[in-house]
């Protein structure tokens, strides 16, 4: 960038120099003209008076020569090369310039269009995969958590189960031992009834067996008790 | 005032007026005719040496695509729209040619514009001329190409003797003058402004105490320089832009 600065500094100045100059030089020419003009008698022809010889041949006058070309009016040279050379540039643009460069622009249009169609597939694609990869996260989660939900439901109802089955345990046993306390309670008492009964049956015997009076009967009976309860 | 006495300013149609160098009057070459020729070479060269086609353009290639981008993008289509795209060799041409041949305006040894000679811009406008009304009548038939140009929608009736005189002159009359006059006067401007400012440098090179002015033509040179780089290009967009509203206008008259 600091190059091309100098370069076009440098391009300027250079043109600067020569416009003066080349002016100059234009202006030099003129004046030579002009002297050559003014100077009829002179050796040399010069191109105002080669004009000036033409216009007489012509039939003009010498006032003729004095005129100036009028800058205004076309020159049929100038018109025909001018003609000529747009047409030239006309049919080569027309022809082969503006399809090649045109032809390489569409080239290029195309490449980038396909790039970017390329690229916009592999971004929808990019994005189907990230989303397909995020769903399989998603089900993963949810089958993690669905696992470990029916993990805890399971412990839950194991605990609840055997929370149940330890209380029906205990139940069972309560229920069998107070059964049995009062299955032992019933034989105590049967057997208590038995024992009483013998015991009532052994001292009417021996009640029967003297027929005593009644001093002898209640020392029979107190007796009899005593040793009862003595014997147990 | 010695120095008005020693400056002699060439009179304009010595600035202008080249002669021939080979050839009659009828087909001889002179500056201008060589201008023509650069010009044709100059776009010649851009286009073969900017159709390469490559990926990353560079250097060339650059100037003819953006060259190409911008008479596309920004005249035809802002003027003819989506239809004018085939007109864009035209259009292409027309900016080529006037703009290389207008900055030989400040390439040194030449510094000739020659659309400074009333007949490139005169040729131009005529053909343009010519082009436009070809391509009114092609797009609307004769009868609807006049009656769209000479009268004009929406205007009353008794309006119409005022309006279509002054569309007539306008339309057919007016623009290709317009178009030549604007571009051969600008560039003839151009010149002789650049040619005063470069004879009063010249005549100020002297050992003389007003020789202290010499900076001040010399800068005017400078910057004229530069002033009509930005001239040349933009007498020939005005130019093709112009051609463009006219064709476009043509064949669309409801725009």
């Amino acid at each position: 960038m600091r190059r091309f600065r100098l370069l076009s500094a440098l391009a300027v100045t250079v043109l600067a120099l020569l416009g003066p100059a080349h002016a100059a030089a234009a202006q030099e020419g003129d004046l030579g003209e002009g002297t050559e003009e003014g100077n009829e008698g002179g050796s040399e022809i010069g191109h105002a008076e080669e004009e000036c010889i033409h216009l007489l041949e012509e039939g003009g006058t010498i006032d003729d020569c004095q005129e100036a070309p009028n800058p205004i009016l076309p020159e049929t040279n100038e018109i025909i090369w001018g003609a000529v050379g747009f047409f030239i540039v006309l049919g080569f643009l027309w022809r082969f310039g503006y399809p090649a460069v045109k032809k390489g622009m569409e080239a290029r249009a195309d490449r980038i269009r396909s790039d970017l169609d390329a690229a916009e597939s592999q971004r929808s694609e990019a994005e189907q995969v990230l989303s397909e990869y995020r769903a399989q996260l998603a089900d993963a989660r949810s089958e993690s958590a669905r696992i470990i939900e029916e993990a805890r439901q399971s412990a839950d109802s194991m605990r609840r189960d055997l929370a149940a089955q330890a209380e029906t345990d205990i139940a069972d046993m309560r229920r069998k031992a107070a059964a049995e306390i009062e299955s032992a309670k019933t034989q105590a008492i049967a057997d208590l009834r038995n024992e009483v009964a013998n015991l009532a049956i052994a001292a009417a015997e021996r009640v029967v067996e003297r027929s005593l009076d009644r001093e002898t009967n209640t020392a029979l009976v107190e007796s009899f008790i005593s040793q009862v309860g003595s014997d147990r | 005032m010695q120095i008005l006495a020693e400056l002699e300013f060439p009179p304009v149609s010595h600035i202008v007026n080249w002669p021939e160098l080979v050839g009659g009057d009828t087909i001889g070459v002179n500056k201008v005719v060589l201008v023509y020729l650069f010009a044709v070479v100059l776009t010649a060269l851009v286009f073969i040496l900017g159709s390469k086609g490559e990926l990353v353009p560079r250097g060339m290639q650059n100037v003819a695509e953006s060259a190409v981008d911008f008479v596309q993008d920004g005249i035809i289509m802002q003027t003819m729209g989506k239809e004018g795209l085939s007109w864009t060799p035209f259009m292409l041409s027309l900016f080529f040619f006037i703009f290389f041949t207008n900055i030989f305006e400040i390439i040194p040894v030449i510094q000739m514009p020659a659309s400074a000679r009333i007949a490139l811009p005169m040729f131009l406008a005529l053909l343009t001329w010519l082009l436009y009304n070809g391509a009114g009548i092609r797009s609307q038939g004769l009868f609807g190409y006049l009656k769209s140009s000479l009268f004009p929608p929406g205007v009353p009736i008794p309006l119409y003797i005022l309006v279509t005189p002054i569309e007539f002159v306008s339309n057919f009359i007016v623009r290709p003058f317009s178009l030549m006059v604007r571009l051969f006067a600008n560039l003839l401007a151009g010149h002789i402004l650049l040619v005063t400012f470069a004879v009063l440098t010249s005549a100020l090179w002297v050992k003389a105490w007003y020789a202290v002015f010499f900076p001040l033509p010399l800068f005017a040179v400078i910057f004229f320089t530069l002033f009509e780089i930005l001239v040349s290009f933009l007498q020939a967009y005005v130019f093709t832009l112009l051609a463009g509203v006219y064709i476009g206008g043509a064949m669309h008259p409801d725009h």
